[in-house]
């Protein structure tokens, strides 16, 4: 529980818990939330966890905390830190393990209505090609050196290999690929856990989700996302995989013995630290880079065999292209003007999207005029969000926004009293075909374990983050 | 003896045991029962396992990582753990098990890594006690 903390309401989307010295904090924290979901934040931790992140050594700015927030270990999910690029640290639970967790949605040449009746052959098909992965091995295996080249290119080593289009890779978060990955950082192990893992969506509340456009907010925006009402669309919710997750185990190892040599103390041991340009910061970065593009890499072969399923169901010409490909769990240095100006910073997400406003030079000339898409998925069968980055976003929170609906019960109160049957059948009824490779892997996503997905966007809508473009439901839905 | 415990986003569990090395083996075998279903594991082939940390917790969380590594690296299915060596700074283990037939071996959640969130290892006077979370 946070209900300890003092509040303080600065407007009416925006909570501060001012700065404690006593507490080690060094900056305030700032809260982004209804004040309904600030009384179901309280519930956990992750307040406490927010205020332990004020005491990294070298924080820009407040500890920031996106309306989807939750408890998470060191870092909450949902929180955001930037740290000094000169002076500050590094934190692998900053980024959490798993490594450029993220979102990719897709846009098809086919209607809601030409889905439809062909729903559980699609979902059957696109089940059998593109596995979770839980039990066993990908539909790629890849040997060592090859990994490292995967590691070194990300999404654009995918595409050069044959799993994609040239330009797939325009349109994802730095186009798919982190300068400065060094496979050389990552160890064996992580190799060995990945190897066989790209094209797999993992388990957890990772998914893939076959929607359709139920509503257009901001025709201009859909346009240049090249959107329309009543179009199928595809989201892929996933990461680095046992990779990225090995990356993240190693360094945290070695973080909690580097720490002790820098003089660095933190309140979790989870949010063990070290200064980024330390050996054991720049290694841990290098890593963190190669885990990152292994990610993209993943996400890009994911969207290669949805194409072949969905040409499998439709024919062979139907088209089907990448919108936008976005991150959540990652540390990049940015130049921010709430650093300020030219000041840069190593910005955490852990559980927070980027979301850069029109005429950021990051963005790829389609999206300059509306701004970059911010995906946002939300529990199982609801409904997920397309928004586009505000300048409110750039001003106030490092340039990012929320990544999700956000968890609101435990997996086991989720199963509690329920079954997997039951579930399968009430999404059925409401349209929704359910496929899981695990046997708890429906129960544990249940919608009811999520705070309101709506509730969350209006939030970040209206504290001019992000705006609103499309509110998107499900048809399809696989599992891990 | 291992009970799973709750968290908002994750899950946890607590082992208990009357001594250090046998909470250690406790302690992976919840791991193994919460990544598979621990039953129809034959022991067709033995590993060593070991780990080593500057304190009890990160020597658990260490050790928990090799297991962890095992199972989803070298997807192993464990049947039994026996610590061979242990001190306060590492630990050594023979282990069973096979190689993972997903025919055979139903595989129940993927975990992410073994956290340092709320940890504990304790000694109630009868029996040391751990509580880990797991990041799924």
């Amino acid at each position: 529980m946070s209900e300890e903390f003092e509040l303080q309401p600065i407007d009416e989307f925006r909570f501060r818990i001012p700065r404690n010295e006593a507490r080690g904090m060094r900056t305030d924290v700032v809260v982004y939330a209804s004040r309904r979901l600030i009384e179901q934040i309280r519930r956990d931790q992750s307040l406490e966890q927010a205020v332990n992140v004020a005491a990294l050594p070298g924080i820009v700015g407040p500890s920031l905390a996106m309306p989807d927030i939750h408890q998470g270990y060191g870092f909450p999910i949902g929180g955001v830190a930037a740290l000094d690029w000169n002076h500050g640290v590094v934190s692998p639970g900053g980024v959490g393990f798993d490594i450029n967790c993220g979102v990719r949605l897709v846009r098809t040449a086919v209607s809601v209505d030409e889905a439809r009746p062909k729903i559980r052959d699609l979902v059957n098909q696109v089940f059998r090609d593109i596995p979770c992965g839980a039990g066993g091995e990908g539909p790629i295996t890849l040997d060592h050196p090859e990994l490292d080249r995967v590691l070194a290119g990300g999404a654009a080593r995918m595409v050069e290999q044959g799993f994609g289009e040239p330009r797939d890779t325009e349109f994802a978060e730095e186009r798919g690929c982190l300068a400065e990955a060094d496979p050389g950082k990552v160890s064996v192990r992580a190799k060995t856990r990945g190897r066989c893992q790209l094209g797999t969506i993992g388990s957890g509340n990772h998914f893939l989700e076959i929607q359709y456009v139920e509503k257009i907010h901001h025709p201009a925006a859909a346009r240049a996302m090249n959107l329309e009402k009543d179009q199928i669309v595809v989201l892929i919710h996933c990461g680095s995989r046992g990779l990225g997750h090995q990356v993240c185990t190693d360094y945290l190892a070695q973080m909690g013995e580097a720490m002790k040599k820098y003089g660095i103390a933190v309140p979790d041991r989870q949010l063990a630290c070290v200064p980024i340009h330390s050996p054991e910061g720049q290694s841990y970065l290098a890593a963190m880079r190669a885990a990152a593009n292994f990610a993209w890499a993943n996400r890009q072969a994911i969207l290669h065999f949805l194409r072949l399923s969905f040409r499998k169901i439709f024919g062979s010409g139907t088209q089907i292209d990448l919108i936008y490909d976005v991150c959540h769990n990652i540390a990049k240095r940015e130049s921010n003007p709430l650093a300020g100006g030219a000041r840069d910073v190593l910005v955490h997400r852990k559980g927070a999207t980027r979301g850069f406003p029109a005429h950021h030079p990051d963005l790829p000339a389609a999206y300059r005029e509306v701004g970059q898409p911010v995906l946002v998925p939300g529990s199982m069968g609801t409904a997920s969000w397309i928004l586009a980055g505000s300048e409110g976003a750039l001003r106030n929170t490092f340039g990012s926004v929320c990544h999700g609906a956000g968890r609101l019960l435990s997996r086991t109160a989720a199963k509690k009293g329920r079954n997997a049957q039951e579930i399968r059948k009430q999404l059925e009824s409401a349209g929704i075909i359910v496929r899981s490779e695990t046997r708890d892997g429906i129960l544990e996503e249940i919608p009811e374990a999520y705070k309101d997905v709506d509730e969350v966007i209006e939030v970040v809508h209206r504290a001019g983050l992000a705006y609103k473009v499309a509110r998107l439901r499900p048809l399809g839905v696989i599992k891990g | 003896m291992f009970e799973i415990l709750e968290h908002p986003a994750d899950v946890g569990f607590r082992a208990m045991a009357p001594s250090l090395p046998e909470l250690f083996e406790a302690a992976a075998e919840a791991l193994v029962a919460v990544v598979l279903d621990p039953v129809n594991i034959r022991p067709a082939r033995a590993v060593t396992l070991s780990a080593e940390g500057d304190s009890r917790e990160s020597l658990l969380v260490n050790w928990l990582s090799e297991v962890l590594y095992w199972l989803d690296g070298e997807r192993f299915a464990f049947c039994g753990f026996k610590v061979r060596e242990f001190d306060s700074g590492r630990i050594t283990a023979d282990a069973q098990g096979e190689r993972r037939d997903p025919a055979r071996h139903e595989i129940r959640l993927v975990v992410k890594g073994i956290t340092y969130h709320q940890l504990k290892i304790e000694n109630s006077g009868r029996n040391w006690i751990c509580e880990v979370y797991l990041d799924v």
